[in-house]
């Protein structure tokens, strides 16, 4: 079962990678498409990184001031948004993280 | 191009190796951040409860990383193959974008050409080859860029998952390794939000994503990124309009 989905799945992403470039398809996607597809690596790339961060993944509650991963990825937000690089960002996140869980 | 208008090299014949050069040397610095990426999926993947093979595999047959994690990461909470396959489908849909702005300098190569130019066809080639045909001038051979750039990152890929599957099974978990995830696409994401549409984009799927978590088969996922997506496109839709009026 996980290889034939593995294997749609890879289809279905080669077909999205490939559709624009056959001679099928004359026309550019419609704007409100492109417009809406924009948005989809910021989205699901968020929705992954919070729960990720703020949830207790013993409790699955929300944790806030106790939470050493809500810190370190602060200060992997400044790395990332000042280096703009994203080895510095993993090593500024996880070395803070190691510190962070030893301290706290 | 009005640069290119008085230039002495409004075209130029490069050859097709030092096109595909070019593209193994621009495409260079993004290895960087490409390795440890893979190396983080090979040890997740197994993580997962996938097998060396389906992890090694799946870095060619998807060949996406954020869609691999996802695919890792639902298949080990059990949720249902059509979730799983669905949720992968939506995350890579963006990749139309890049297909369609590609078509203008690939549409008259040989079909084998484009099926392998399509395959290769990643967010990281994308961004370097794209600037190769858009900024400097065309060349008989220009293909040959998006072909070096691309296959450099596959052969990354390959090789960073196959290292993480090898040595995952001997990093201790207080390393806290699968933290490097959220670290990963906070590299992406955070130097992109740009708009304040954007920002609102992120916001609502960060909050569907926390508030969604007692759904069923791990929809929140897929919930937080239709809702922040719809929630973006709205609001460049008003600005849009409201440019339009004043």
């Amino acid at each position: 079962m996980i290889w034939f989905i593995m294997i749609a799945a890879g289809l279905f992403t080669f077909a999205a990678r490939f559709i624009m470039l056959s001679n099928g398809i004359s026309n550019r996607p419609p704007p409100w498409l492109v417009d809406a597809l924009g948005f989809v690596p910021i989205t699901v790339l968020t929705a992954i990184i919070v729960p990720a961060i703020l949830l207790d993944p013993v409790g699955q509650t929300i944790a806030l001031w106790d939470n050493p991963r809500l810190f370190a990825a602060a200060l992997a937000i400044i790395a990332a948004l000042v280096t703009r690089q994203m080895i510095t960002t993993i090593g500024v996140g996880i070395v803070a993280l190691w510190v962070l869980q030893w301290a706290m | 191009m009005p640069k290119a208008q008085n230039s002495p090299k409004a075209s130029q014949n490069l050859s097709a190796g030092s096109e595909f050069w070019t593209g193994v040397r621009e495409e260079m610095p993004l290895i960087f951040g490409v390795a440890p990426f893979g190396l983080v999926f090979g040890v997740l993947g197994l993580e997962s409860g996938l097998t060396s093979w389906q992890t090694i595999l799946m870095s060619s047959i998807l060949f996406g990383g954020a869609s691999q994690i996802v695919f890792a990461q639902l298949w080990a909470a059990g949720v249902p193959a059509l979730i799983v396959g669905g949720s992968v489908c939506v995350i890579n849909t963006r990749h139309v974008l890049y297909s369609a702005s590609m078509a203008a300098y690939l549409r008259h190569l040989p079909l084998r050409w484009r099926i392998l130019l399509g395959y290769l066809l990643t967010d990281e080639a994308y961004a370097i080859s794209i600037r190769r045909f858009q900024q400097e001038p065309p060349g008989p051979n220009q293909h040959f860029h998006l072909l070096g750039s691309g296959m450099l990152l596959w052969t990354s890929w390959q090789f960073s998952t196959i290292f993480g599957v090898l040595v995952g099974g001997t990093i201790p978990d207080s390393w806290s390794l699968s933290f490097a995830i959220p670290l990963t696409f906070i590299a992406i994401v955070a130097p992109i939000l740009k708009t304040r549409a954007d920002l609102a984009a992120a916001t609502t799927a960060g909050t569907i994503a926390i508030l969604g978590q007692p759904l069923p088969w791990n929809l929140w996922l897929i919930t937080a990124a239709i809702g922040g997506i719809l929630t973006g496109w709205l609001i460049n839709r008003l600005n849009h309009q409201a440019g339009a009026t004043s």
